[in-house]
């Protein structure tokens, strides 16, 4: 059996009045492409609120490889091997392409202030690994040329990349895609169907939360299905395709009819 | 002057610079600093001789309030302009180095050179007590937070004994000579020696920290704490340090300022030096070293210079900030458009 990378139990999120996630059991199995779908406000977003440690839980558990992710701090979550993208991108926009990327892969880093100010062999060793790292990362998103561009004067398809590529710079062993395709024509979204495969294959984990179900299809091992809170299938892509439940809530018709 | 208001001089200078080979950066740096150094003189010698103050002499004016100005308001860049927290009590840091100078100098005869470590480390206490519960909160309560903090440091100089109460502490000796410069009354140059180099000193570690690790983290809390924290970065630690290492530069300038005037009292640190000092940064171009430098030495220069017209003197500084303010929003060199926070070096 393949191992439980990510694991909510019984996880219940609410605001005041609204429960975003309701008791909700969900896992991810490392080296999967797991997609997480449901339709607007059924709180995918909010799964990866709660689980990089933006929300804190109601009631319930999480664990990451085995690890209770309760009292992390949000950069200690990142540290211990989990990063996400944002569904509004938010990229550090006055810095430039390489510049976010290689933030991000200071989380490794041992350079403290002192280090730094006085410029040790280790702080320059690092330095210069960082940027080589980051660079790398840059040309897998295929957007290299871009490097020395402030984030902010990017076309919108290279920021949503570049979001791909900070996340990665921190090394994680689970990343989270927060509707990586949105606002990608068709030619776009295969591109980054095989690059989201491509990453996987590097052996990375992929939590992708997605609405257009083609993309999904082909690239996910396992699709998850929320709706208003609930989980309401987690299966194989095509069964839960054809499942009538899945079909109604994206259809929105009542399944008992009366 | 919509070609006023675009034109970034911080970048044409960054992009000469660039140009320009090692041993004529060299050249360049040596030269700056012997012409800063001869800077005392100046109000002595024809050419330049229109720079003289009336009033208080050319060329303490140099010391105080120029290089004091100059150095708080580096120190307080790398608060308000690296890591974007605005702290408007910074003069708490000023206070708090003078004091040690004054205290431990008269009470217990340490010289300035003794007391400048503990000045130092006694405003990063400060820094660190004020910042661990401060810095939890977001903008406009930390504003408010040190703002109160600077006000109670004050008030707490005016009722303690050991500070001398209202009326401060007189007969603070001057720093004792070293490699035969004499810092008293009569060498005013000495001491705005001493202020350039430690000013020196500050730029030259604002900028390894801005290219570096540390600056990457201050950048990325100053545009998006959230987002930053979920990068990886440890938001409370790293600001945390802005503000530590700010105070400590607020600190030195207080033993020093200490030193120079030899007597102080409450009344030198109203929340109006805060202010000041903020105004400098925001004058200058936030965020810009150079900026900051050329903005505090405006602003502290130019009320000295004005001295004579005495009543119209506020009037005229405020209609300065005002008009400059609004031609160009991000100050005199605002921060490079191009921020660099990796290392030349490191390909
Ligand atoms: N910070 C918050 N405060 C109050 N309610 C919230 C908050 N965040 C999310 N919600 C609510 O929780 C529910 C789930 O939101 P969530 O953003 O997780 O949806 P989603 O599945 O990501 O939807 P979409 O496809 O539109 O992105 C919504 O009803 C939303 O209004
Ligand atoms: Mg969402």
């Amino acid at each position: 059996m393949s191992e439980k990378l990510l694991e909510l139990k019984n996880v219940t999120i609410k605001f005041g009045g609204v429960t975003a996630l309701n008791e909700v059991n969900f896992h991810v199995n490392r080296g999967e492409i797991c997609a997480l779908i449901g339709p607007n406000g059924a709180g995918k977003t909010t799964v990866f609120n709660v689980v990089t440690g933006v929300y804190p839980l109601t009631s319930g558990e999480i664990t990451f490889k085995g690890v209770n992710l309760a009292g992390l701090k949000r950069h200690q979550v990142t540290k211990s091997g989990l990063a996400r993208t944002f569904q509004n991108v938010r990229l550090f926009g006055d810095m430039t392409a390489l510049e976010n990327v290689i933030t991000a892969t200071d989380v490794h880093k041992k350079t403290g202030l002192l280090r730094a100010l006085i410029g040790t062999p280790l702080n320059r060793k690092e330095e210069r690994e960082s940027k080589e790292r980051a660079h790398e990362l840059l040309a897998l998103m295929g957007i290299d040329h871009r490097a020395d561009q402030l984030a902010k004067n990017l076309p919108y398809g290279d920021q949503r990349r570049l979001e791909i590529a900070r996340a990665l710079g921190t090394e994680p062993e689970l990343l989270l895609l927060d509707e990586p395709a949105a606002g990608f024509n068709p030619a776009e979204k295969v591109e980054l169907a095989n690059l989201i495969k491509k990453i996987r294959d590097k052996g990375y984990t992929v939590l992708l939360i997605e609405h257009d179900m083609s993309l999904i299809m082909g690239i996910s091992d396992r699709v998850a299905v929320l709706d208003f809170g609930q989980k309401i299938a987690d299966d194989l892509p095509t069964v839960v395709q054809n499942d009538p439940r899945v079909i109604e809530a994206y259809l929105g018709v009542p399944a008992d009819a009366s | 002057m919509a070609n006023l208001t675009r034109f970034n001089l911080r970048d044409k200078g960054a992009e000469i610079w660039a140009g320009w080979s090692r041993p004529v950066r060299t050249v360049f740096v040596l030269a700056f600093i012997v012409l800063i150094g001869l800077m005392p003189f100046a109000a002595s010698w024809g050419p330049t001789s229109f720079l003289n103050t009336p009033i208080t002499s050319f060329q303490n004016v140099l010391v105080y309030p120029v290089g004091m100005f100059i150095m708080m308001a580096l120190g307080l860049n790398i608060v308000v302009g690296k890591s974007g927290l605005l702290d408007l009590g910074y003069v708490a840091f000023f206070a708090i180095g003078a004091y040690s100078q004054g205290i431990l100098s008269t009470l217990y005869g340490w010289n300035t050179w003794e007391v400048m470590p503990f000045g130092i480390g006694f405003a990063m206490l400060a820094g660190v007590i004020l910042g661990l519960p401060a810095l939890r909160l977001r903008g406009d309560y930390l504003a408010i937070i040190t703002l109160g903090f600077g006000e109670i440091v004050r008030i707490v100089a005016i009722n303690l004994s050991v500070t001398g109460g209202p009326n401060g502490i007189p007969g603070i000796p001057n720093p004792p000579s070293v490699f035969g410069l004499h810092f008293d009354l009569m060498h005013p140059e000495t001491f705005f020696w001493l202020v350039f180099a430690m000013i020196l000193l500050v730029i030259w570690m604002v900028r390894r920290f801005t290219i570096r690790r540390p600056g990457r983290a201050w950048e990325a809390i100053r545009q998006d704490e959230d987002v930053a924290a979920l990068m990886g970065v440890n938001t409370l630690v790293y600001k945390l340090w802005s503000f530590v290492i700010g105070a400590a530069v607020g600190g030195a300038a207080g033993v020093l300022y200490a030193s120079k005037v030899m007597v102080i009292s409450p009344d030198m640190f109203k929340f109006d030096v805060s202010i000041l000092i903020l105004a400098c940064v925001v004058f200058g171009g936030i965020g810009n070293i150079w900026g900051v430098v050329l903005g505090a030495g405006i602003l502290a220069y130019m009320p000295e210079r004005i001295r004579f017209i005495s009543d119209a003197r506020q009037l005229v500084f405020g209609l300065v900030l005002i008009i400059m303010m609004n031609m160009r929003p991000d100050g005199l060199l605002p921060r490079k458009k191009r921020e660099k926070i990796t290392e030349k070096g490191a390909k």
